[in-house]
C-alpha cells in the first residue's frame, strides 16, 4: 500500500489523515489546521519533526495536482482570518455542490448568489431571497422549506447569516471564485489591492473603487491619514485591525478549550 | 496578496503533467489490464496532452471522495454514470486506478459490501487506534452508545443481526429514522459513521434473500477495547447508572 513511486512517495499516513480530516471539515481556520497537522504527526509518525505548514501543504498539493484538487488558502472577508479548504478545481460550476443538494435547492443557492453579487453590501436579505421561491427550477418549494434550505447552506458553510441577511462563506468564495467571475463578469466586484473577488468590503465614495476589509487593514496599517489609493480622496470608513493570531489566542484562552476542530461560526 | 484568485497562488508547482502519476500507478497494478499502452509509453515529463482515460479516473476519484465526505455508499451504477457510456468497457481499469489513488493518497478503501446490488462503502484504511481527537463532530455521549452496540454484538455471539440491534435500540428509545437529540439519525450513525470509523462492520448476511444485514465488531473496536471492558461498562450502566445528562450537553451537538 505504501506509495513507492517517486512523487507519491511523500504521502504517508500523516498526510493521508490530514487530507481526510480537512476534507471532512470542509473548511478550517489556520489555527485549527496547525493543530490538525500536529495531531496527524503525533498519531501517525510521532518521531518525525512537524514540517512547516506551508511546505507540508505544498507537498500534498504537488501530489493532488494531477487530480485537479488543491488545498487552497484564503482569508475571511470580514475579519481577515486565514482559512483552508480542499477545493475541486475541475468543476467550475455550482454542480460541485450537486450531490449534496436537490435541483430546486441548488437553484435557490444560485438565486441567493445572484442577489449577493448584485447587492451593494454583499448581503442579500432573507425576504428578497424567499420572494424568488416561485421561480425555482425543479420541485415546487414553499417559503418555509426555503428558510430551512438556507439554514442548510449556513450549516454546510456555503453561506453566512447575519441579522437576517446572507452573504457567501469564505469557503464558497474559495471554491467558486472562478465560476463566479466567469458567470457574472459584469456584476462581479473586485478588490483594488489584491484583485481577488470581492463580496464584502469598503468602497471609496468618490471614485467607487472597492477593497476587502483585511486588505484595507493591511494597506492603511501605518497611515495616520488614510487616502484612497486611486483618487487620493480621504478614506471615509473605519480602518479595521489587521488580524493577529497571537492576540486572538491570548484574548480567548477560555474560549479555546471549547473550540474543538470546528471552525468558528461567523 | 493574501486572497489568491484562480489557482496561481504558488501553492501548486506548475509545469510537469500527470503522465508520471499514472505511469507509476501502472507499475503497481496487476498486469491484466489492457488499455495502458498510451500511459506507459509516455515517460516524457513535459506537457503532453492528457489521456482522456485519466480524466475519467479523475472524475471517479472526485465522486468517491465526495461520497466519503457525505459518509454515503456508492453503487456501480453511479460510478458508471461518471465514467460515461463511451468508456463503459474500460470501467474495470478506471475503477482500479481510482481505488488505488484513493488508497495511496487519501488512505481510503473502496470495499464492496453487497455483491448483488454492487454497493460499495468508503472506509478508512488507516490505523485509527490512537486517533483520539473527536473527529467529524463525534463527542463523548456517542461513545456510550457505541459500547452498548458492541455489547449487544458480543452477547449475540460476536455477530448480531440488524433486526436484533434495532430491537435493542428501540428499548432504549432510539428508532430508525427518528432523529435523536444526542445521536442524530441512528441508522446513518450505526451503518455509516461508525463503519467509516472502523468501529463496526456492517455486512450482508451471505445468501440471504431478501437481503438482510448483520453487525460485527470492527477492527478499531477490537484494537481499542476488549469484551471484558465492554461488559464492565454495561454492568456499571445497569447497577451504577451515571447521573442524568444536563441540559448543556444536549445543546453541544
Amino acid at each position: 500500500m505504501q506509495g513507492s513511486t517517486k512523487r507519491m512517495g511523500i504521502m504517508t499516513d500523516v498526510h493521508r489523515r490530514f487530507l481526510q480530516l480537512l476534507m471532512t471539515h470542509g473548511v478550517l481556520e489556520e489555527w485549527d489546521v496547525k493543530r490538525l497537522q500536529k495531531h496527524c504527526y503525533k498519531v501517525h509518525d510521532s518521531s518525525a519533526t512537524v514540517e512547516k505548514l506551508e511546505d507540508f501543504i505544498n507537498n500534498i498539493n504537488s501530489v493532488l495536482e494531477s487530480l485537479y484538487i488543491e488545498i487552497k488558502k484564503g482569508v475571511t472577508e470580514d475579519d481577515g482570518r486565514p482559512i483552508y479548504a480542499l477545493v475541486n478545481l475541475a468543476t467550475t460550476s455550482i454542480s460541485k455542490m450537486a450531490t449534496d443538494f436537490a435541483e430546486n435547492e441548488l437553484d435557490l443557492f444560485r438565486k441567493a448568489l445572484e442577489l449577493i453579487i448584485d447587492s451593494e453590501t454583499g448581503f442579500a436579505s432573507s425576504t428578497n431571497i424567499l420572494n424568488l421561491v416561485d421561480q425555482l427550477k425543479g420541485k415546487k418549494m414553499r417559503k418555509k422549506e426555503a428558510e430551512h434550505v438556507l439554514q442548510k447552506f449556513v450549516q454546510s458553510k456555503w453561506l453566512i447569516e447575519k441579522e437576517g441577511e446572507f452573504t457567501l462563506h469564505g469557503r464558497a468564495i474559495l471554491e467558486m471564485e472562478q465560476y463566479i467571475r466567469e458567470t457574472y463578469p459584469d456584476a462581479v466586484k473586485v478588490c483594488n489591492i489584491c484583485h481577488g473577488l470581492l463580496i464584502q468590503g469598503q468602497s471609496c465614495e468618490t471614485c467607487g473603487i472597492r477593497m476587502h476589509l483585511p486588505c484595507v487593514a493591511k494597506y492603511f496599517q501605518s497611515s495616520p491619514e488614510p487616502r484612497c489609493p486611486h483618487c487620493n480622496d480621504y478614506w471615509p470608513h473605519e480602518i479595521p485591525e489587521v488580524f493577529n493570531p497571537e492576540k486572538e489566542r491570548e484574548a480567548g484562552v477560555s474560549k479555546s478549550s471549547k473550540k474543538s476542530l470546528r471552525s468558528r461560526q461567523h | 496578496p493574501f486572497l489568491s484568485p484562480q489557482g496561481d497562488s504558488g501553492w501548486t508547482q506548475s509545469s510537469f503533467s500527470s503522465p508520471i502519476l499514472w505511469n507509476n500507478l501502472d507499475e503497481e497494478l496487476s498486469s491484466q489490464e489492457e488499455s495502458s499502452s498510451t500511459l506507459q509509453s509516455s515517460t516524457d515529463t513535459e506537457s503532453s496532452p492528457r489521456d482522456p482515460l485519466e480524466d475519467k479516473v479523475t472524475d471517479l476519484v472526485h465522486l468517491l471522495i465526495l461520497k466519503y465526505r457525505l459518509k454515503e455508499p456508492i453503487t456501480k451504477v453511479e460510478m458508471l454514470r461518471v465514467v460515461t457510456k463511451e468508456y463503459k468497457n474500460q470501467f474495470p481499469v478506471i475503477f482500479k486506478k481510482a481505488s488505488k489513488c484513493l488508497e495511496v493518497i487519501f488512505g481510503i478503501d473502496v470495499k464492496e459490501t453487497d455483491t448483488t446490488s454492487h454497493l460499495y462503502a468508503l472506509v478508512n484504511s488507516l490505523d485509527l487506534t490512537y486517533d483520539e481527537i473527536p473527529t467529524d463532530d463525534h463527542s463523548m455521549p456517542k461513545n456510550g452508545f457505541l459500547i452498548i452496540i458492541l455489547g449487544v454484538i458480543f452477547i449475540e455471539g460476536n455477530c448480531a443481526s440488524e433486526e436484533n440491534i434495532w430491537e435493542f435500540l428501540n428499548m432504549m428509545g432510539v428508532y430508525d429514522g427518528k432523529e435523536h437529540f444526542i445521536y442524530g439519525e441512528p441508522r446513518k450513525f450505526i451503518t455509516r459513521d461508525l463503519v467509516q470509523e472502523n468501529y463496526l462492520e456492517y455486512r450482508r448476511v451471505p445468501n440471504s434473500d431478501p437481503p438482510c444485514y448483520e453487525f460485527l465488531w470492527g477492527p478499531r473496536a477490537k484494537a481499542e477495547t476488549t469484551k471484558m471492558k465492554v461488559l464492565e461498562f454495561l454492568f456499571n450502566l445497569r447497577y451504577h447508572p451515571p447521573p442524568p445528562k444536563k441540559k448543556n450537553e444536549q445543546a453541544r451537538k
